[in-house]
């Protein structure tokens, strides 16, 4: 069984039709790029997976639990964490306590007002570990709205891992960055996904990245899967060529 | 460690308070620290949560109207009074927080003030149980429970108001640096994103605002046997007003501050009103300085000095991080 399915999904915005009629199956421990040119619905594929928006039809399977129509809090909680395509942090704060309240997010007690130290204690732990993975520690008292822009793609996928999500899903995690940040960031996610079973779908425009990282790759063009399957099939497809490929080469 | 220091300083000088003032003068302490208890109670919602309200009286006619209701028609001693007015404005706190956080920003202050308009109103039409326009006098401070009647007392009312001023600040500080209080300052910096790390925002929010009423409930209950009569003025929008610039005087966010903008604020019209009639013209340049000059108010004034300085990253030295522009 797929850890998550989405069957039929469609979104619609008045006449337009961002996603149109989606089926991906996503199994454990698979690292899944979703690429297509910009306005291809990646990102809204993203929202309505997440119930950051809702869905005008279809159904989205989560380790076998339909999640279609859950608010954004529930579907996160089922163990799914995201990093969004524009940076959202919490900037005034401190790159630890941004990591600090991504962690206490999947503790029972995160609610307490009163007598929550070991909340507090075990989300620290938690957030040092996800600010050593990403090489950020020694940034981990400055405020994240001081830290450079690639830093601070960073701090979010740093967020998303303290979550210890099932499935992580990353909106195009090098955008805006330079060459070398582009690279460093490759060899962090390279090293993050190396180590565990996660199990990751990737919005991405840099091909070289799509290539370095993914098990698999969906294409996507004006809403709809025009392919699907591992790199170099996809690579070969003729039609994946002239819609998308084709027009950087 | 200093703060704390000052804190109990200050807790100890305001306990000698009533020894050295005249009579008079404690009248306007005990309600400046009433007040300045009132002030902190809103900075829950506008300095941790970002949530604006512009009806924070209603929670302090509601504590004052319940807690005098109470006072004068069921023979209990005053704690106990005051236990159950803010148990009542609690509970009426819950569905009005569950509509005002059904919006944000400028319209959940709005719904705010609409419901603080709403006791107002409603002051008028049940005149025969809250006395209209003429307010309820003779309003009881009856001793008890177990004989204790230091509260008769005016010097020993201080006292009271005293306990329950530092009770309340210690309840809010463990508060707001609880997890619970974490999820508030992700609030206040990115609400959507503290939804999508798995938050229920809007049961957060809904929680704040009945605390922060549940306090502001607390000092209306303290005002009643206090002044002996309670008035429809007391859930009128220029007591929304009056203490939504005191948390920003004081320095929201940091709940000593807006304590200390509402003790001074009190106090200071006091002074000012016995001088001249336009004292409200001097507040209102006051306002505009602080928030032009001075945006961490009085205890970002106060505390400038012993603030650390915020750790800037330099270039790594092997070139892993490049810059730290703002």
């Amino acid at each position: 069984m797929p850890l998550l399915e989405c069957r039929g999904l469609t979104r619609s915005f008045g006449g337009l039709v961002a996603v149109d009629n989606v089926n991906m199956a996503i199994e454990a421990g698979e690292i899944r790029a979703v690429i297509g040119p910009n306005g291809a619905g990646k990102s809204t594929l993203f929202n309505i997976i997440t119930g950051v928006l809702p869905v005008s039809d279809g159904q989205t399977v989560f380790a076998g639990e339909m999640i279609t129509g859950l608010p954004v809090y529930r579907v996160v909680q089922k163990g799914i964490a995201r990093t969004f395509q524009l940076t959202h942090l919490f900037p005034d704060l401190t790159a630890h306590e941004n990591v600090r309240i991504a962690a206490q997010a999947q503790h029972a007690d995160r609610w307490r007002p009163l007598a929550g130290g070991h909340v507090l204690a075990a989300s620290r732990k938690v957030a040092d570990e996800a600010l050593e993975q990403m090489r950020l520690s020694r940034f981990s008292g400055v405020k994240a709205g001081m830290l450079s822009h690639g830093d601070q793609r960073l701090l979010e996928i740093g967020m998303a891992i303290a979550q210890k999500p099932r499935l992580l899903m990353l909106d195009e995690p090098t955008q805006g960055l330079s060459i070398e940040e582009t690279d460093r960031a490759v060899q962090i996610l390279r090293d993050m996904l190396a180590k565990g079973d996660l199990t990751v779908i990737l919005v991405e425009h840099d091909m070289e990245v799509v290539f370095k990282l993914a098990d698999k790759i969906t294409v996507l063009h004006r809403g709809r899967v025009i392919a699907d399957g591992l790199p170099d099939e996809v690579k070969a497809n003729d039609e994946v060529q002239s819609a998308y490929l084709g027009g950087l080469e | 460690m200093r703060e704390r220091l000052v804190i109990a300083l200050s807790a100890v000088l305001l306990c000698l308070v009533p020894l050295v003032v005249p009579n008079y003068t404690l009248t306007l302490i005990v309600e400046a620290l009433i007040f300045g208890l009132f002030a902190m109670s809103l900075d829950l919602m506008v300095g941790y949560t970002r949530l604006h309200s512009f009806g924070h009286a209603a929670a302090y006619g509601m504590g004052a109207y319940s807690t005098a209701l109470i006072l004068l028609h069921f023979n209990l001693p005053l704690p106990i009074g005051i236990i159950l007015g803010v148990a009542i404005s609690v509970v009426i706190a819950i569905p009005i927080a569950w509509i005002c956080t059904k919006s944000t920003g400028v319209s959940f202050a709005m719904l705010t003030l609409a419901f603080a308009q709403l006791g107002y109103a409603m002051i008028f039409r049940f005149k025969d149980i809250s006395g209209g326009s003429d307010g309820i006098g003779g309003i009881p401070r009856p001793a008890g429970p177990f004989g204790i009647d230091f509260f008769q007392s005016k010097s020993g009312y201080f006292y009271l108001v005293v306990f329950c001023l530092v009770g309340s600040y210690l309840l809010c500080r463990a508060i707001v640096t609880s997890p619970f209080g974490a999820v508030l300052t992700g609030i206040r910096e990115n609400e959507a994103k503290t939804r999508a790390l798995g938050y229920n925002t809007r049961a957060y929010k809904m929680a704040v605002v009945v605390m922060a009423y549940g306090f502001g409930s607390l000092a209306g209950a303290l005002y009643t046997p206090f002044a002996g009569f309670v008035a429809p003025e007391l859930f009128f929008w220029l007591v929304s007003g009056r203490v939504l610039i005191m948390v920003i005087v004081g320095g929201a966010g940091t709940l000593i501050g807006p304590i200390l903008g509402g003790i001074c604020f009190m106090l200071l019209e006091q002074q000012l009103s016995e001088v001249t009639e336009l004292w409200p013209l001097i507040f209102g340049s006051i306002f505009i300085a602080f928030v032009m000059l001075a945006p961490d108010g009085i205890w970002g004034l106060l505390t400038k000095r012993f603030r650390s300085k915020q750790v800037v990253p330099g270039d790594g030295e092997d070139g892993e991080t490049s810059r730290a522009t703002p």
